[in-house]
């Protein structure tokens, strides 16, 4: 086998293992995933909230 | 070896306001910066030698003590944040300030913090207040543009209201409780109009549009001054005197919020930075309202950490600034390879800010909300934890727009080496902290508590880690929605500006307009007095007649007859001709018999009868 195919596995493996070891750890000590949950509802809040706060802009510069 | 319990404890404000004062005799040359080197390196030991538990007073009037110097571990740890920081922005200074006067104001407005921080007494700390409000004026007016001018002139009409707040509130507390200690407050309305003073500087919610305001309009080393001791400062005094009040901590989450969500809308770096000044207080806030020892280690803990990460902030955006020219988002990109070392202080600052575990605002972050989490204030801790989400987007958006966006026009080179030194020491010690963080639990007023707190505890660092991974892909996903674009955004000081105009409109129009009719009217009324006493006699006969004319004279006689009218007529011309006629006068000393008279006469019934009047 090529030397660049090796790599290739080696990096795969490696990916694998960081992946699996991050998820056991992840769902060993997670509670719930609260940490998902509330990423996810607090992006989901700033972007209403910027969609709503284009309501209260006017195009120009930043200035006074 | 030097026994540093020989060092006295001087006020390190003295240091800093001596430093300020001989620095124009130093000039602009390499004297001027070893001077300032050595200053920065003096203010720190100042600090480092200072014995906790000791003080200076100075008796006034009796009972009135006035406390230059209090040293306890609360206004310790202020000292020893102050003091780095303060060095770190004078070595960032070196190079970028040119004149004299603005590094005066700088020096000044440290002395003036480290002056109200180791105050002991309400009153003390009112002088360094306001003195702390006029030198950073001129960090503002340094700018030298009229954008700055007009922010300056709001910055200070804001915090002289304050400043007025603070004092009347000081003066109704000393008539209450006979004491000028700083210490907890008692309710009425002392306690509100010290809480509005405090709230002033604290940035509260409807009192914070200064902040924004001009924070972004200040020079480039002048707001890396500003980023630390204005607000720092409110909180400590906040820590102080309202510790444990709810209001408070709710307000620290709603500061927390609405500072995130207008950081998220700005396209100017140092506005983005500036509002994210008043989210990051609302955590100090929030712990200091919490109260409860975690609570408040966890907000002093946040201002020691938050002075460091919004310090290199604010450095690493003045090299942005300095070495492209512009300072807004849709303007920047591609500097990442231009300005490499700018490039990676800044992402430590970033993930400071948005408590990525490993950085310092991961430490004090995680330790006010786990305060609230105590306390079953499970709604200020949902709070707590959505601010860090906005956070996180924020500087995803500020990092991502200035260092790796693609823009092949821009160009750059890396930031002078003043500037470069401070921000890596600064940066070093944003990771040290949060990398060992024991070592700022040994500074926090309840240390004992503090080393009980696990930050790294597992199931804590994997939900914040899944926080964070959710924003990260929450913004790529969004990245339209958060991109910058020339918008402004209104902010609260929009109310404050159109009640302004108003107010102007109302001196202009309707107040001039009465001022003038009273004017013309007291003016009329002298006249006639002019005319009536020049003749009385003759006066008096014209009155007495003009009177009889008006009563007996009814319009419909007048139509009837008109002999009225012509009757009328030949009164004005009297009133005219009276005043040539001779009058009698009498000579000076008549004059003076007669009102003598006249006093012995009223004297008499006076003493008779009493008040003549009565």
């Amino acid at each position: 086998m090529e030397k660049k195919a090796w790599k290739g596995i080696l990096l795969l493996i490696a990916f694998i293992v960081v992946v699996l070891s991050a998820g056991s750890l992840f769902v060993g000590h997670s509670e719930t995933f609260a940490g998902f949950l509330y990423g996810a509802g607090g992006v989901a809040l700033f972007m209403l909230f910027a969609k709503l706060m284009t309501l209260i802009q006017r195009e120009g510069k930043q200035d006074d | 070896m030097i026994d540093i319990g020989v060092i006295p404890n001087v006020p390190p404000a003295i240091i800093y306001i001596i430093g300020a004062a001989l620095l124009p005799l130093l000039g602009k040359g390499k004297v001027r910066s070893i001077y300032l080197i050595a200053l920065a390196v003096l203010g720190l030991i100042g600090v480092a030698v200072l014995t906790p538990q000791t003080s200076w007073v100075f008796p006034v009037l009796q009972g009135l003590d006035l406390t230059f110097l209090q040293v306890d571990s609360l206004s310790l740890i202020m000292g020893y944040i102050f003091a780095i920081i303060g060095a770190a922005a004078i070595i960032y200074s070196l190079d970028i300030v040119k004149e004299n006067g603005e590094l005066v104001c700088g020096l000044l407005y440290l002395g003036s913090a480290m002056g109200a921080v180791f105050a002991g007494d309400f009153f003390t700390l009112y002088i360094f207040w306001e003195i702390m409000a006029f030198s950073s004026l001129g960090l503002i007016w340094y700018s030298r543009t009229e954008r700055a001018t007009n922010a300056g002139m709001r910055y200070i009409l804001f915090h002289l209201l304050g400043g007025c707040a603070l004092l009347g509130g000081i003066i109704i507390h000393y008539m209450n409780t006979g004491s000028i200690a700083v210490g907890p407050v008692e309710s009425g309305i002392g306690y509100f109009l010290l809480l509005a003073g405090i709230g002033v500087n604290t940035a509260f919610i409807s009192l914070h549009s200064w902040l924004p305001d001009s924070y972004p309009k200040a020079t480039l080393a002048g707001a890396v001054f500003m980023c630390v001791f204005t607000t720092k400062t409110g909180v400590y005094v906040l820590a102080r005197t309202y510790p444990g009040v709810e209001a408070v901590a709710y307000m620290g989450g709603v500061m927390c919020l609405y500072g995130v969500a207008f950081a998220l809308m700005q396209n100017d770096v140092r506005k983005l930075l500036s509002y994210h000044i008043v989210s990051q207080v609302g955590y100090m806030v929030a712990g200091i309202g919490i109260g409860t020892y975690i609570g408040i280690n966890g907000g002093i803990a946040h201002v020691f950490n938050h002075i460091l990460y919004k310090a290199l902030l604010f450095m690493c955006m003045g090299a942005v600034i300095y070495s492209t020219g512009r300072h807004n988002l849709t303007e920047l990109g591609g500097l990442a390879k231009k300005m490499p070392i700018t490039m990676v202080t800044c992402m430590i600052a970033a993930f400071s800010i948005s408590g990525v575990p490993g950085f310092n605002g991961y430490v004090s972050k995680g330790m006010v909300v786990h305060a609230a989490e105590l306390e079953g204030m499970h709604i200020l801790t949902i709070i707590l934890i959505i601010g860090s989400v906005g956070t996180f987007l924020s500087f995803l958006k500020l990092t991502y727009f200035t260092f790796f966006k693609k823009n092949d026009e821009i160009e750059a080179k890396e930031a002078p080496l003043p500037m470069l030194i401070a921000m890596s020491a600064v940066a070093f010690l944003c990771v040290a902290i949060g990398v060992y963080p024991k070592m700022l639990y040994e500074i926090l007023p309840y240390p004992a508590v503090a080393l009980h707190y696990h930050a790294y505890g597992l199931a804590h660092t994997i939900s914040t880690l899944e926080l964070l991974i959710m924003t990260a892909v929450g913004f790529v996903v969004l990245l339209a929605v958060f991109s910058p674009h020339e918008r402004i955004t209104y902010d609260i000081d929009l109310l404050y500006r159109k009640a302004g105009r108003r107010f102007i409109w109302l001196c202009e129009q309707p107040l001039v307009t009465v001022a003038e009719g009273l004017d013309h009217g007291l003016q009329k009324a002298a006249d006639s007095v002019v005319w009536f006493s020049r003749n009385p006699t003759t006066a008096s006969k014209i009155l007495a007649a003009k009177v009889a004319v008006a009563m007996a004279g009814s319009t419909v006689m007048r139509t009837l007859n008109p002999g009225y009218i012509q009757y009328e007529q030949d009164l004005a011309k009297l009133k005219q001709m009276h005043m040539e006629e001779p009058v009698p006068k009498v000579a000076i000393g008549t004059g003076v018999l007669l009102a003598l008279l006249l006093f012995t006469l009223y004297l008499v019934v006076y003493l008779t009868h009493g008040v003549l009047w009565v």
